[in-house]
């Protein structure tokens, strides 16, 4: 079922009114896992309760399919038990009062669909979530592991148009995380259902989504794959939320490019713009003694040493320039290695190879691919 | 993926308008309904009132001594309010330093409001009455009284009038600055000590101004329940005829023909103050959100688990709840109150009386019938309440209902009483005499309680389940009684026995509305009282205490032993 979002708004009044979702469009294929990823407060839940039902938009419209479930112009607004939704929630929200089969038999008694026909789909979806074997007792009795996968069966055994994930993991610790999310990805590439997942965290959204939205103020700052969100961020706020943590602005001067007056080698774009910043990751920051020539193919500069902690097989460095923090990640080497003696105080060169370094201008719009990044 | 439910699922590309018409009327019948049972009354009485360019008013202000009146309502309401501010907190404080074992103690300090008002009044009245008070005899056994005819007490006095109102609304201020100790992290105090704060520092400097807002709120309910005091002032006061103004409401709808536009008049002050702390106090602390410390630890005082906490409510329930009952004991066992006991005389024939008089029977059924039809009423009322009031949405209505749901809690009893009586002696529903007005009555002075019980179990269940089973394709109806109410089972048990209490107790209103034929009771009492039967009036108090007990163990053992930190 393919879902279609158009112009869609919806205002929180309070005190002070905020704009929860600004004027968005957003088109869901059938089969799609769409992810909707951004910090707190940016519009993402929002987005989903409303596709949900659970909240009311001011303006726009909601379709799955051809059936209109949301059009504020036309006063439409089907509630949210008509909207043949499944859902699971951060909270898991299993009812304490019924057992996993009762919770999970739900959805089909509200479909009217019962005796041996329900059976069957509860047994079906039990032993794909591999739930069978708690369909017997109360949600208390399970771990928050287990919690979840119930509530993953519940959403899923009416066949539901569409799937909502609402932050499912977040109250999982880490472990469990990632192998509830590596089932939820396998029972999606087995069963095909058309899915709108939120999440804050981007190894989630770079592993589960077709598509991710990222989302900013109740707008889409990007929507794409995660390999070209990961690889060409739109803009310097995605590049922030996808990992790209290092940021440094940089002023165009006659001898070439500075940061608070120190210089920043190996830079050149395509651009007017008076000042840029530049986005890398900390394991593409490489650091190197100031003595030794910058590697080709670098943008570089001079840097002191903060911080360093041992990670086992790698070092996180923390150097600054110009009172800026760059955090770099460096393999450790053996014991004794350069990497291992680095003290805070010590100077340092640090160089990003250009291909792994984003240029945003100041409205924080990437600039050009990376490798029309000239030598100095 | 195969589409099995989707043929259940008609689509429908188009509400019809009934759908969004329907709830909306329900809605607003509903709050027409609530409305009419709690406004209505009152606009009839200040109709009435300000009939014949409001000659009520100038009747009732012109009266002699009204002024002498006005004046004891402001002294009574004040000097028992200081008391309980003083009690009230040191209590509450005193209970957080209960060692687990002896957390139980902390009930104590409520009972005073599940002893029917009535019944402790008169229990005070044996201990202290000038001459014939039990404890006044022993006292006068003491040296420096041993001259005396009377006292050394005199409980028809002011000041132990006072002294008595204050102990009672002592509990109330208690509920308030427990329920705002609770709500207070033990971690921000925590906090306040590694910061370097000594105790003492922690309490003035962290713990008061969270409390700021428990204690402002407890202060103006003190306040409306000390200038509301109807039953110590009538049963205490007629000795040196000391009057407040409820009691001069009632007395005027006593009168023949009865003058309800002068009653109405009386009550103005007290309702316009009502109105005043019922707007305050949702202007004050409409912010709710910024007094909500909850996360982590629950509330610790810094001080050590002290026995002195537990003497001061050991000490307190005492005096507050035994000593009277005490003296009901006693004198329900005598043939007569003399003031002298003789234990070889001690009877039990006096219940046997009550027991076979048909009146009191009748009164006992009465209250039973119509407090359980009330609860039936207001049970579910208050749910609907609730869930409205529960969401953000309605801007128009809400707020309506949120202030129709809180006035009959602002609003003294009496004041209630009298418009009732007018509203229901009158057409269109002349119910006056019928037990239906008693319903009635009980069901307005409920849902406030009913209503803020359920509110309060529904924030607690959180919005998920609701959601999880709206999504799931449960529709409203299913997933209020499916899903919410079987959650809300220990609620709706707690706010059932909660209203049978006050129900139970109830004697202001209950004594406006009832007729010759039709008593409750309180009422049945209050006639035994004013014939001089006073072992069978100690026997019928005893009974409603009786019944209220029943009532409260029923509600700590459905709701648990905090189930009056809700109200």
């Amino acid at each position: 079922m393919s879902v279609r979002i158009r112009g869609l708004t919806k205002r929180f009044t309070g005190k002070s009114s905020v704009v929860a979702i600004d004027n968005l469009d957003l088109e869901i294929e059938p089969g799609e896992f769409l992810v909707l990823l951004g910090p707190s407060g940016c519009g993402k839940t929002t987005t989903l309760r409303c596709i949900a039902g659970l909240e009311t938009a001011e303006e726009g419209e909601i379709a799955f399919g051809d059936r209109t479930l949301f059009d504020a112009a036309r006063r439409i607004n089907v509630p949210p038990n008509k909207r043949n939704l499944g859902m699971v929630f951060q909270s898991y929200a299993l009812w304490p009062h019924m057992t996993v089969r009762k919770n999970i038999g739900y959805p089909l008694r509200t479909r009217r669909i019962r005796g041996s026909e329900a059976d069957q789909m509860i047994e079906e979806v039990a032993t794909l979530v591999d739930t069978s074997n708690l369909l017997d007792r109360y949600p208390s009795q399970l771990s928050g592991g287990q919690q979840q996968r119930v509530a993953l069966s519940r959403g899923l055994v009416a066949h539901p148009d569409l799937v909502l994930f609402d932050e499912p993991l977040s109250n999982l610790d880490a472990r469990l995380r990632d192998l509830v999310r590596s089932e939820i990805h396998s029972l999606h590439a087995r069963l095909g259902f058309t899915a709108v997942y939120v999440t804050h965290d981007q190894v989630e959204a770079l592993a589960l989504g077709d598509r991710l939205a990222i989302m900013r103020a109740g707008k889409l700052e990007q929507l794409a794959t995660p390999e070209q969100i990961f690889e060409e961020p739109a803009t310097d706020y995605v590049a922030g939320f996808i990992g790209m943590g290092n940021r440094l602005t940089v002023e165009r001067h006659d001898s070439g490019w500075t940061h608070e007056g120190e210089l920043v080698n190996g830079l050149a774009f395509d651009t007017r713009s008076a000042t840029l910043s530049i986005r890398s990751r900390a394991e593409d920051v490489q650091l190197a003694s100031p003595d030794e020539p910058a590697p080709p193919e670098t943008i570089n500069f001079k840097a002191t040493v903060v911080d360093s902690e041992f990670g086992g097989r790698h070092m996180d460095v923390t150097v600054t320039i110009g009172g800026t923090r760059i955090m770099s990640r460096i393999p450790a080497g053996p014991r004794g290695s350069w990497a291992r003696t680095l003290n805070a105080g010590q100077s340092v060169l640090a160089s990003m190879h250009r291909h792994n370094v984003k240029a945003f201008d100041e409205v924080g719009q990437l600039i050009g691919a990376t490798d029309r990044v000239l030598a100095n | 993926m195969i589409d099995a439910a989707h043929s259940h699922m008609t689509s429908r590309p188009r509400l019809l308008p009934l759908d969004r018409v329907v709830p909306r009327l329900t809605l607003f019948l509903f709050i027409g309904a609530l409305g009419y049972l709690t406004v209505v009354p009152l606009v009839r009485l200040q109709v009435l009132a300000l009939e014949h360019g409001g000659r009520a008013y100038s009747d009732a202000f012109s009266a002699p001594g009204i002024w002498k009146t006005v004046a004891t309502t402001v002294e009574l309401a004040l000097g028992s309010l200081a008391i309980a501010l003083v009690f009230g907190t040191g209590l509450a404080w005193a209970a957080t330093t209960l060692s687990p074992r002896l957390r139980l103690l902390r009930i104590i300090p409520i009972l005073p409001i599940v002893v029917p008002a009535v019944a402790s009044v008169l229990g005070w009245t044996f201990l202290f009455s000038p001459h014939p008070g039990y404890l006044n005899q022993l006292l006068r056994h003491l040296p420096w009284w041993s001259h005396q005819y009377n006292g050394p007490v005199d409980i028809y006095s002011i000041p132990w009038i006072v002294i008595i109102l204050g102990l009672a609304l002592t509990a109330f201020i208690y509920l308030f600055v427990s329920a705002g100790l609770e709500n207070i992290s033990g971690e921000l105090l925590e906090a306040a000590e590694v910061s370097g704060s000594s105790p003492v520092g922690v309490f003035f400097r962290v713990t008061l101004p969270l409390l700021r807002p428990a204690l402002v709120y407890g202060t103006g309910v003190g306040l409306l329940l000390g200038l509301g005091q109807f039953t110590g002032p009538l049963l205490l006061g007629r000795a040196h005829n000391i009057n407040v103004l409820t009691t001069q409401m009632f007395f005027a709808t006593q009168q023949i023909p009865p003058q309800y536009n002068v009653a109405a008049a009386l009550g103005s002050p007290l309702l316009l103050f009502g109105l005043a702390v019922l707007v305050l106090n949702r202007f004050l602390l409409g912010d709710h959100a910024r007094f909500v410390t909850h996360g982590g630890k629950s509330f610790r005082s810094g001080a050590r688990s002290s026995r002195v906490g537990a003497a001061a409510i050991v000490t307190y329930g005492i005096v507050a709840t035994a000593l009277p009952i005490i003296g009901l004991v006693l004198v329900a066992v005598s043939k007569f109150w003399t003031g002298s006991l003789h234990p070889s005389q001690f009877t039990l024939i006096n219940f046997h009386t009550i027991f076979n008089d048909a009146g009191i029977q009748k009164g006992i059924r009465t209250s039973l019938v119509t407090s359980v039809i009330a609860i039936a009423i207001a049970l579910p009322a208050g749910y609907v309440a609730a869930s409205f009031l529960r969401r953000r949405t309605h801007r128009i209505a809400r707020p309506i209902l949120d202030f129709v749901v809180a006035m009959p809690l602002s609003i003294p009893a009496v004041i209630f009483g009298v418009g009732f009586l007018l509203t229901y002696t009158t057409r269109p529903f002349v119910l006056y005499g019928t037990k239906w007005v008693f319903v009635l009555v009980y069901v307005t002075l409920m849902i406030p309680f009913s209503t803020r019980m359920q509110l309060s179990g529904m924030v607690a269940l959180g919005d998920t389940y609701a959601e999880a089973s709206r999504v799931s394709g449960g529709g409203v109806l299913r997933t209020n009684f499916t899903i919410l109410a079987p959650l809300m089972r220990a609620t709706f048990g707690g706010a059932v026995a909660l209203m049978f209490i006050l129900l139970a107790n109830e004697f202001a209103a209950s004594l406006l509305v009832r007729s010759p034929t039709t008593q409750v009771m309180g009422t049945a009492l209050y006639d035994y009282f004013g014939n001089g039967l006073y072992p069978q009036v100690a026997c019928v108090a005893l009974v409603m205490i009786g019944v209220t007990g029943a009532g409260v163990l029923l509600a700590i053992a459905v709701g648990g032993s905090d189930i009056f930190n809700k109200l």
